[in-house]
């Protein structure tokens, strides 16, 4: 099947908030995801889709089919692990990081895996058939309208992004891998609601809402009208954007372990926590893994309290303590006005 | 699995209980398992994780809430079958559990039947098997260790109970011991192997301990004097059953030797009751009799053990810890609300007062949020008619192909949805008799099993409420709102579909189309005008126009109407009797077969009696908001969806 033609990530008008949140995702993995809440035909899935091509190569074991990282035996699934401590060689090759997709339809035994029927059948054996959650390790797994997501289908994936680990007990097999992945939703706020310990799992959150500014709107209408009438042709005109975009984002990986903080900072953020009076520890953590991730992005060696505000603000409003139907707003002028007396 | 990346134990900031407990748990598996509770992100997964470490050689087996009954308890081994032709048993997780730990993540998701069971084979200390051609009974023995977050729904008392501890954890409110935490998570993000490193000392100091105190167990003495204050501990807790003072003293044990003695001391009685009594504490009984609507809530759970020790019962422990969330009683206690609601509620009051814009007979009741008042009951048979949907109310059969897959069954009829697993299993031991076909698996009509799914849906309520002027009147509006803003939140935890009808002036109109955002019917609710007329006729049309319009897109769905109204009919199209009209609307109502309740507002001095009327002509459950109590209102919502 030829790859259909993907609309250019930096071809997005606006929508600055969710292009930020899927790039710090890319260069930090560790960040938990980001979860888009929005309008229909507010470019949440474009967007997705179009990080597609921004994702670098990275390293995996050759042929192992959770794509281990070979500079991390800490993470290998039992497969490499065994050739690992045997001492044979695991080979190395580069692959993409990809976008892998969870149909709202999705049964529970296409999401965790389950027997491979054929091979039990033909060789009277039983053996674990990977499911999405394996393609998924070291990838992103995307899940449009993760609202309407079956019940039983969150409980896995929760089980799953709770420890990094895909266990299976079900039809016959018995199996766990890794299964570490940048969760990725999009949702339709009028839809229905998300359940609070799905929505504690995204690291980010944004909310997108059509541009109002008339000049965006044309903007916006004429790219689509471009595309659509050439789509390659169109695609050609950002390449340059496109590749400085995907160096930009190489470079923010490789700066990334360097980038410190203060001591002061992260009282800071473990006082705003407090203040705020959110659930757990998630919160803070995932404040300053977004600085950090911030800094590097715009080429910073150390955080800055700017880069501590803008990380408040995709992590923390979706983190408000709520009962059913309080409102879980956050009241960024508290936020700021704390940060300003603490800065 | 995974062994290499595990946080270590000794690297968690805090969390004595929970970390004292486990431990507890770890030496002496008679102290009856441990279950963790606590809001998400507080490190109750790691901590379980983390014990891994310290239980070596031995294992903690998880079971996954995607477990199929065959792998939990075990069944005939495919392999052997298909090479010798026998059958031959292989034990499911609860045979690896033995001699281990079991751990079940998020325990309030997964089946009850099924935790149930685990709990029970455990206590009876054996675990029998019958299916696939087998039958085998072996012994088990492991420890039970269970997180859950209750804000995902709560585990009903009977469970509970069988759990020997229970610890509530929190996050560190220490900004210091916070930015600790967050330091240790970015060193373990950076270097995995060299964070374990710095640790690694201390957990392995932390696992000698547990060995050793685990060779001391045997020898700690349980004395006489133990049990008396075992038995009195419980007696002052008010705890139901014996289970309690066993639980104790073994717990005592496990302190006792993993201080190195080998006799308990008081104080590891006292130690043990912070985990051991918490989630058995009862109400003393001089506060039973107000409390009785939570007691009659929670003898719905089946199996409610009867309460003992009732009667020498003395004063109230003192240094016990604060029981943890029972079943119901969160909503119970309207006097919980924290400031910020209260503060919200007088926003409102505000911009009642401020909402001149609307017209003057208009005027927007806010929720009476602290609404109190008796009993019923509404009996609902068992529906099991197959179902599609999705929410969490009643767990019901599916026939689609979708719904957590249960166990196999032979087919009744055509085969659509195959259990390949059971399949195999079926055929396996007949393959040494059966003629080759070059595959190993030769499978035969008499083999297909189908597999039966499980899924929970949700109901679908639709409210009509009254919003005519009569309704304004003395604060009437506000109580309605009220009482169905306890309905919705029932609703939220319990994942229904919600709608919502307003009627007032010359016409209802469908104020919210049914959605599964319980949290803009909260809106809709909270805005909800008052004035006019009653169009109540019009109203129950309306409300049968939508859900007819339902039933067409969706005829699993079991709809409920719930119609708020004081029945004080007087708007009508043409000249006929509005309350006449309203009546025959109702009895259009009963012949759509529409399950429905009415909530009767009426309270004027002199009565109609209207709502009754339709009630009746409806077919419908009726109460008079009088007389109710959001606990009973709660309790009219779960009776219609179970």
């Amino acid at each position: 099947m030829k790859r259909t033609a993907v609309y250019p990530f930096t071809a997005i008008v606006g929508q600055e908030d969710m292009k930020m949140a899927l790039i710090l995702n890319v260069i930090n993995p560790a960040l938990g995801g980001v979860l888009i809440k929005g309008e229909k035909g507010t470019a949440k899935s474009t967007a997705v889709r179009a990080l597609a091509e921004l994702l670098p190569a990275m390293h995996a074991v050759h042929g192992c089919r959770f794509n281990c990282d070979p500079h991390n035996p800490n993470l290998f699934c039992d497969d490499c692990a065994k050739n690992h401590t045997s001492g044979a060689e695991l080979y190395v090759e580069d692959i993409a990081m990809r976008v892998v997709e969870l149909p709202v339809s999705a049964t529970e035994d296409r999401v965790v895996g389950t027997l491979d029927i054929e091979h039990a059948i033909k060789h009277g054996e039983k053996k674990f058939e990977a499911g999405i959650l394996a393609q998924a390790n070291r990838n992103i797994l995307y899940v449009d309208e993760i609202n309407l997501l079956d019940d039983h289908v969150v409980d896995v994936l929760l089980d799953a992004a709770a420890m990094g680990i895909n266990t299976v007990e079900r039809e016959g097999v018995s199996y766990s891998h890794p299964a570490r992945f940048v969760l990725v939703g999009t949702m339709n706020p009028e839809e229905g609601d998300i359940r609070p310990q799905l929505l504690d799992r995204f690291g980010l959150s944004v909310v997108v809402t059509g541009e109002h500014d008339p000049a965006q709107r044309v903007e916006v209408i004429k790219r689509r009208l471009a595309y659509e009438d050439d789509a390659d042709k169109f695609i050609a005109g950002f390449t340059e954007e496109q590749q400085a975009l995907a160096d930009k984002i190489t470079q923010a990986r490789e700066v990334l372990a360097n980038v410190t903080i203060s001591d002061e900072l992260l009282e800071t953020v473990a006082k705003l926590a407090v203040e705020l009076g959110v659930d757990g520890h998630r919160a803070d953590i995932t404040v300053i893994k977004t600085a950090l991730t911030l800094a590097a992005f715009n080429g910073h060696q150390e955080v800055e309290l700017e880069d501590v505000k803008v990380a408040a603000k995709l992590v923390l409003p979706h983190r408000m303590r709520r009962r059913p139907f309080e409102e879980g707003q956050l009241d960024w002028n508290k936020v700021e006005a704390f940060l300003g007396q603490e800065a | 699995m995974l062994l290499h990346a595990v946080y270590p134990f000794t690297a968690v900031v805090g969390q004595q209980q929970a970390k004292r407990a486990l431990l507890i748990a770890l030496v002496n598996h008679h102290a009856g398992g441990l279950l963790i509770g606590g809001r998400k992100g507080t490190a109750k997964t790691t901590l379980v994780r983390a014990a891994q470490e310290l239980l070596s050689p031995r294992k903690i087996v998880d079971l996954p809430l995607n477990v199929t009954e065959d792998m939990l308890f075990g069944s005939i081994d495919i392999e052997y079958a298909v090479s010798k032709g026998e059958r031959r048993f292989l034990p499911g997780i609860l045979g690896r559990a033995n001699g281990n730990a079991l751990y079940i993540d998020e325990a309030n998701l997964l089946r009850q039947e099924l935790l149930t069971a685990v709990l029970d084979a455990n206590t009876a200390g054996f675990n029998h098997v019958e299916r696939d051609g087998i039958s085998f009974t072996h012994e088990v023995s492991y420890t039970v260790i269970g997180t859950m977050n209750p804000e995902e729904g709560i585990l009903p008392s009977h469970i509970l109970d069988r759990f020997g501890m229970y610890v509530d954890v929190q996050g560190e409110m220490e900004p210091a011991d916070r930015v600790e935490i967050i330091k240790r998570a970015l060193a373990y993000g950076k270097d995995i192997g060299e964070f374990r490193k710095q640790y690694a000392e201390s957990v392995e100091e932390l696992r000698a301990q547990v060995q050793a105190a685990k060779e001391t167990l045997p020898q700690v003495e349980v004395t006489e004097a133990m049990m008396q204050l075992a038995a009195q501990m419980c007696a002052q807790a008010f705890c139901a059953g014996h289970r309690a003072e066993i639980y104790l003293l073994e717990a005592a044990r496990a302190i006792a030797a993993l201080a190195k003695r080998t006799y308990i001391l008081p104080q590891d009685m006292q130690e043990a009751a912070v985990y051991v009594l918490p989630h058995r504490m009862r109400t003393p009984p001089e506060q039973q009799e107000m409390e009785e609507q939570e007691e009659e809530q929670e003898e719905r759970d089946e199996n409610q053990e009867p309460q003992e020790n009732e009667d020498d019962a003395p004063q109230n422990p003192d240094e016990l810890p604060p029981p943890p969330p029972q079943p119901d009683d969160e909503d119970d206690d309207g006097s919980d609300e924290d400031p910020d609601e209260n503060k919200e509620q007088d926003e409102k009051e505000q911009e009642q007062q401020d909402s001149s814009q609307l017209a003057p007979e208009e005027q927007i009741a806010d929720i009476d949020r602290t609404f109190k008042i008796p009993k019923l009951v509404l009996d609902m048979g068992k529906n099991n008619t197959l179902r599609r949907g999705s929410g969490k109310r009643s767990a019901t059969k599916t026939d689609l192909k979708q719904g957590r897959y249960v166990r196999a069954e032979l087919p009744k009829s055509k085969v659509e949805d195959l259990a390949f697993d059971a399949t195999i299993r079926a055929a396996a031991p007949y393959q040494k008799m059966r003629e080759a076909n070059g595959c190993a698996l030769n499978i035969q009509k008499e083999d297909l099993r189908q597999k039966v799914r499980e899924k929970r849906i949700g109901n679908t309520f639709l409210f009509a409420v009254d919003a005519s002027g009569s309704m304004g009147a003395r604060e009437r509006m506000r109580a309605v709102k009220g009482a169905i803003f306890y309905m919705l939140q029932d609703a939220y935890q319990k994942r229904d579909r919600v709608g919502m009808i307003g009627f007032r002036r010359q016409q209802a109109e469908v104020l919210l189309p049914i959605t599964r955002s319980v949290d803009l019917a909260q809106k809709c609710l909270a805005e909800m005008p008052t004035g006019g007329k009653t169009p109540l006729a019009d109203g129950l049309a309306t409300s049968l126009l939508t859900l007819a319009k339902l039933n067409k897109k969706d005829s699993e769905l079991e709809p409920i109407l719930v119609l708020v109204t004081d029945g004080r009919a007087n708007a009508v199209e043409g000249n006929e009797d509005p309350v006449a009209s309203a009546i025959k609307m109702a009895e259009k109502i009963r012949k759509a077969k529409i399950t429905s309740v009415v909530i009767d507002t009426e309270s004027d001095f002199i009565k109609l009696g209207v709502a009754k009327k339709v009630a009746q002509a409806m077919g419908a459950s009726y109460y008079s908001l009088r007389q109710l109590s959001k606990e009973q209102i709660l309790r009219i919502v779960r009776n219609l969806g179970e």
